[in-house]
């Protein structure tokens, strides 16, 4: 008990400072430009179609879903703007970290720990290559800057979606709905949604990045480490939401 | 090097579009919340805001076309709100317009609607202050409806009784309206009354011959002469100084005159009816 307890403090504390060197080397040179465009295309413009699938079934069902309650209240036309709201609020960034969590962060892990299994990072060591610089801070850093990308092409599409759904029963201009959503927009719900996206980011590639770097030798602890990341940057992701609307709360 | 090319454009138009739609979502929002784009303020003072609140839009015209950016308690009688107006508008706000504080439907939000003055056309400057009209509570308007509720009620269950006995009363007025015989008794009294009265002239013209009451007419038709001379002197003395308005004056009179013939026929009439109706249960009995 006392053992395991302590293992998982020693987990957080490597953690810790995992992270803590990805800002000390991404301040240092050299840095991996090539190398970090390329992770952003894997990234990001890989993970694209996935999001934009659930984005748009999101929005689609979230609107289908919430019609007939609206109704009962009379408020149907409200509809446009309870959506784009909750869409982009919450769900929007939520679920495209998720999807992230299980796409790029299981991708990292695998990536990373059969590197260290097969001992290419080793290999990089010896030849005079920081595996640190050229595999972590690359692949963290396009995560972080790429997953709010994504999550506000999940709000479009979202958006998007939501138009297709309130279609299905209603009947309502384009050009109204929009200015329906930017009326019940207001900047206090898109930039903490923002702000908050780029955590999701960074957590998702950390943890990639630090169950990958620290598999341990065997085969088998390749297929642990992309399960074990995809568990620990889900549970990030809501802990960090329920800390992030806790704080927009207390600002706003 | 292809290969590189390959997938950097990709990427290129995937973060551009992605910023794009940050950049233009931002932009609609602020353009909402008039952050861009050239404003000026104007603040009004008013006694009470109604839980108007930050944020809150301005209308002109039933137009927003800015939002309150503040509200600040000077006193414990006074409010200043002050609000972003956007500038294109600022040519049709002139000094003596004034702010009142509305509702957006039933259970919408508060609104600032700025009402036109009439008099005024000199333009309002930055900063300026613009009149206020107290804004209608809900309490006041739920007062007024409580009162006339209550007079609706009075009034329905009076016409209740009234169309109660005008169909089950045996009154003269529900009798009129129900009873074919009433009518029919009612216009022959009518043209007995009317044959009556002629036999009443002739008797009379008989009476001004009669050699007894002869003396008596004589003298009142002389007095009557001599008053319509008079009269007549005098009329002519005024139709000198003031023809037009003895005119007018004329007219009103026969007008006048007009209408108190008819106020008095139809008092006769009623009258008459109601003689009638008493004495038709008589009849009957």
């Amino acid at each position: 008990m006392i053992l395991s307890l302590k293992n998982t403090f020693a987990q957080i504390g490597n953690a810790t400072l995992f992270a803590s060197r990805f800002f000390k080397e991404l301040i240092v040179p050299p840095y991996e430009a090539k190398e970090f465009l390329k992770q952003c295309y894997i990234i990001g413009y890989k993970s694209f179609p996935l999001v934009a699938i659930t984005g748009f079934i999101m929005g689609l069902v979230l609107t289908i879903q919430s019609r007939p309650t609206l109704v009962t209240f009379g408020a149907e036309s409200w509809l446009p703007g309870m959506v784009a709201l909750s869409l982009i609020r919450e769900i929007a960034p939520v679920i495209t970290a998720l999807i992230c969590a299980g796409k790029i962060s299981s991708g990292i892990g695998a990536e990373l720990g059969s590197m260290k299994v097969t001992e290419q990072i080793d290999a990089m060591e010896v030849s005079a290559i920081n595996p640190y610089n050229y595999l972590v801070v690359t692949r963290i850093l396009a995560c972080t800057l790429m997953v709010p990308i994504l999550v506000i092409f999940a709000d479009a599409i979202g958006l998007v979606g939501g138009y297709a759904g309130i279609n299905i029963k209603g009947d309502v201009n384009f050009y109204r709905y929009l200015s329906q959503i930017i009326q019940s927009l207001e900047f206090s719900d898109l930039i903490p949604a923002t702000i908050k996206t780029f955590f999701f980011g960074f957590f998702i590639g950390m943890i990639g990045c630090f169950k990958g770097f620290n598999a341990a030798n065997g085969t088998e602890s390749v297929g642990r480490a992309a399960n074990s990341a995809v568990v620990t940057a889900s549970l990030s992701i809501f802990i960090i939401d329920m800390i992030a609307v806790q704080l927009t709360d207390l600002i706003y | 090097m292809e290969k590189e090319s390959g997938y950097t454009w990709k990427l290129g138009m995937f973060v551009s579009i992605g910023l794009l739609l940050f950049i233009t979502a931002v932009y609609f929002i602020g353009k909402q919340k008039n952050l861009f784009g050239s404003t000026f303020h104007i603040s009004s003072k008013f006694k009470t805001v109604s839980g108007l609140e930050v944020g809150n839009n301005v209308r002109f015209s039933g137009i927003n076309i800015g939002t309150v950016e503040e509200i600040q308690i000077i006193n414990d009688s006074s409010v200043i709100v002050s609000m972003v107006i956007k500038d294109e508008v600022r040519k049709f706000i002139k000094t003596d317009a004034r702010a009142g504080i509305g509702s957006d439907g039933l259970m919408g939000d508060k609104v600032l609607t700025i009402s036109p003055g009439v008099k005024s056309t000199k333009i309002i400057e930055d900063n300026g202050t613009i009149a206020s009209i107290d804004g209608i509570e809900m309490n006041d308007i739920m007062k007024s409806v409580k009162k006339s509720v209550d007079n609706v009620g009075v009034i329905s269950e009076e016409l209740a009784i009234f169309s109660h006995s005008m169909n089950n009363g045996n009154g003269a007025l529900a009798r009129l309206v129900r009873d074919d015989k009433m009518a029919n008794s009612v216009s022959n009294t009518l043209s007995n009354l009317e044959s009556g009265t002629k036999g009443f002239s002739e008797n009379m013209e008989a009476a001004k011959s009669n050699f007894l009451f002869r003396g008596y007419f004589k003298k009142k038709e002389k007095e009557k002469a001599k008053k319509q001379e008079e009269k007549q002197e005098k009329q002519a003395e005024q139709e000198k100084a003031a023809k037009e308005e003895k005119e007018k004056q004329e007219k009103e009179k026969q007008e006048k005159a007009k209408e108190e013939k008819a106020k008095d026929e139809k008092e006769k009439q009623d009258k008459q009816k109601e003689q009638d109706a008493k004495k038709e249960p008589e009849k009957k009995q």
